[in-house]
């Protein structure tokens, strides 16, 4: 069922279908997920976690005799991504952790993704192998080379099925060429670049060539005392190769051409809301930092996340969003206490459906919003394992704010800010979502799919 | 700040339950040199074994910078001389971040060095970096918030002002010298000094 054919969210029955991840007690800061991505089709489901690992999932074929499994996502392939480092020149540890995933366009029976931790971007591709090779003339059948002498006729090796072994190789190593720590990695529409975004710059890779990337943002002062903005999240257009945008800590977008120059230094468009005097604070800067910054498909919108609202902008217009949502406004009176212990650092991701008309984001207590576009209406849903029988439909939250809350609500106070939902994924065509709840995923299905 | 962090009850939120902040003079100033403090703290926790989050840092400076500048504003609640040591330090501890982030310059910039084909020329002398202080380096690499040294980053505070001498009952201050014992500026900066030298 394609949504966005007249799907809005008072219509989504959103229900549980399955929850990947370790039991608490066995878990450890390693399984804590650090990022979730679809392929194209929807048909993968990948995740990274601190502890270097990619678990890939690919969702069952629709079977006759298995029909309340179908849609389900089981474990594809699991390999260690990134390892490690000791920087030993520097005296720093180099995290292994995943930062972001992003999958490549399939070209071929293989799959290919890019993984990146803070350094090191790897391209890893994922191929299935069901038959073997057999028959060889020179090497018996456990691998032996056999005596030349002895061989008196020749045969041809045939392929016989075996069972299914998936297997993921490391095809290209980017390595050496950031600084600061990589926030993003976009595949761009030529399907023959990808760029790479750290703090204070942004690579363009060939695909092919390892050894070498053009650097085409630069924002690093000439004197680091002078350093008031880092470049936090970036992305290419999803259709025009010569484009990108990029987001920084004082809420700022710039979108840039490629072709203007080779360094893209001088934005083409610079998207910024002006600031509202009524609600400035000390941590005004630290709030309108942008954590994601994302291209609606269509590639007309862009949407930012901050630390309380997610936005819409109008590629046309760039003085301010055409749309603003409340994540979680409720927070506005706790950002001392926030800024105290560090949560309003905290990096939202946010996504956008398949038709563009419902937008998605993580809060904190296991909570996460959609906003739909077109009706304004919103929901509050959480991820929690109470909510985790098969097919049961989630029951929307509520936090109260203030005065006399009702039963079924939960107090500002009451909010666990140590379960906080940070990357989410919606399927590019169903209503199937995918929530990264610290060591958990869960995966949420629309009940009239 | 990790897991099982439901609720913190830090001196801010308490003093907030007190209702102690009121929003005159006094507590608007108590409330900066509360972040100042909490800002402090996390300035001096920033470093571990991994390298520092740029993105916290920037946004942590910029919100100190943005304390200093309210707290020149502000006037003094009580005596009527300009809390200039407080200035001083504050200008002192920016110059101190600055160096920080100067020095973290230094150690993340060592091997920038891919083959870059397309070179904007003025990329090309970023690399002559200043040579970082000594005594910061030192400080740094030996986890400065805990070790000996750190004494050495404030030389040029005046601390003569917070020193405790043995003598129990100063004379009479003349009434409008700034920061008399027992004042409230006193207190303040003691309390501030306490936490920059980390005892």
């Amino acid at each position: 069922m394609l949504p966005g054919i007249g799907t809005l969210i008072q219509d989504m029955l959103w229900c549980f279908c399955q929850m990947k991840g370790t039991i608490e007690f066995g878990s450890t800061e390693a399984d804590i997920i650090s990022t979730v991505e679809f392929n194209h089709t929807g048909e993968l489901l990948a995740t990274g976690d601190k502890g270097g690992r990619v678990v890939i999932f690919q969702r069952e074929q629709e079977s006759k005799n298995q029909v309340h499994r179908r849609g389900e996502y089981n474990v594809y392939s699991t390999f260690q991504s990134h390892e490690p480092e000791f920087d030993y020149l520097k005296s720093l540890e180099i995290e292994e952790k995943i930062n972001k995933i992003r999958w490549l366009p399939q070209q071929n029976a293989a799959y290919f993704l890019l993984s990146t931790n803070d350094k090191t971007v790897k391209l890893w591709k994922v191929s299935e192998r069901d038959k073997r090779p057999e028959g060889y003339n020179l090497k018996d059948e456990e691998g032996r080379l056999r005596d030349p002498s002895t061989i008196t006729t020749l045969r041809v090796p045939v392929l016989r099925p075996m069972d299914l072994m998936v297997e993921a190789t490391p095809r290209r190593v980017f390595a050496n060429a950031h600084t600061y720590h990589i926030n993003s990695i976009s595949v761009n529409s030529d399907y023959e670049t990808y760029m790479s975004a750290d703090d204070l710059r942004i690579n363009l890779w060939n695909f092919e060539i390892t050894n070498q990337s053009f650097n085409i943002v630069d924002i690093k002062p000439a004197n680091m005392e002078e350093l008031t903005e880092v470049i936090t999240a970036a992305e290419f257009h999803p259709h025009h190769c010569n484009t990108f945008v990029y987001s920084s800590s004082k809420g700022t977008i710039r979108l840039c051409d490629m072709r203007t120059s080779a360094l893209c230094d001088r934005h083409t468009k610079f998207f910024e809301e002006p600031e509202d005097p009524s609600n400035r604070s000390f941590f005004s800067e630290i709030i309108s930092s942008i954590s994601d910054v994302k291209f609606s498909h269509s590639g007309r919108y862009i949407m930012t996340r901050d630390y309380l609202t997610v936005k819409v902008w109008d590629l046309n217009m760039e003085n301010r969003p055409i749309e603003t949502y409340q994540v979680h406004d409720y927070l506005r009176s706790k950002l001392c206490s926030l800024y105290e212990n560090d949560c309003i650092f905290d990096k939202f991701e946010c996504v956008w459906n398949g038709s563009d008309s419902v937008i998605m984001t993580g809060s904190y207590n296991n909570f996460f919003r959609m906003f739909d576009r077109n009706t304004k209406r919103d929901v509050t849903l959480e991820a929690s394992r109470e909510n985790s029988k098969p097919r049961a439909i989630l029951k929307p939250r509520k936090v109260c704010v203030g005065g006399k809350r009702r039963k079924d609500e939960i107090s500002v106070d009451s909010l666990d800010f140590s379960k906080k939902i940070l990357h989410t994924a919606w399927h590019p065509s169903e209503n199937i979502i995918a929530v990264a709840a610290t060591n958990n995923l869960y995966i949420f299905q629309d009940k009239v799919n | 700040m990790v897991g099982g962090l439901k609720r913190k009850h830090s001196d801010l939120e308490e003093e907030e339950e007190e209702k102690k902040w009121g929003w005159g003079p006094a507590g608007l100033r108590s409330y900066q040199q509360a972040l100042l403090r909490i800002s402090l703290d996390k300035v001096q926790h920033s470093l571990g074994p991994r390298a520092p989050s740029l993105r916290r840092h920037v946004l942590i400076h910029n919100t100190l910078q943005q304390l200093q500048a309210a707290l020149h504003l502000t006037p003094a609640p009580t005596l009527t001389p300009e809390p200039l040591f407080l200035g001083e330090e504050d200008f002192s501890l920016s110059t101190t971040i600055g160096s920080i982030l100067r020095e973290l310059e230094t150690s993340m910039d060592e091997t920038e060095h891919p083959p870059n084909p397309v070179v904007p020329p003025g990329i090309q002398d970023d690399e002559a970096l200043p040579q970082p202080d000594p005594v910061f380096l030192e400080s740094l690499s030996s986890r400065y918030l805990g070790d000996t040294g750190l004494d050495d980053f404030f030389l040029d505070i005046d601390t003569s002002a917070v020193e405790r001498e043995p003598v129990v009952t100063p004379p009479e201050p003349p009434h409008n010298l700034f920061c008399a014992p027992g004042s409230w500026e006193w207190n303040e900066l003691d309390h501030i000094m306490e936490i920059i030298l980390g005892s």
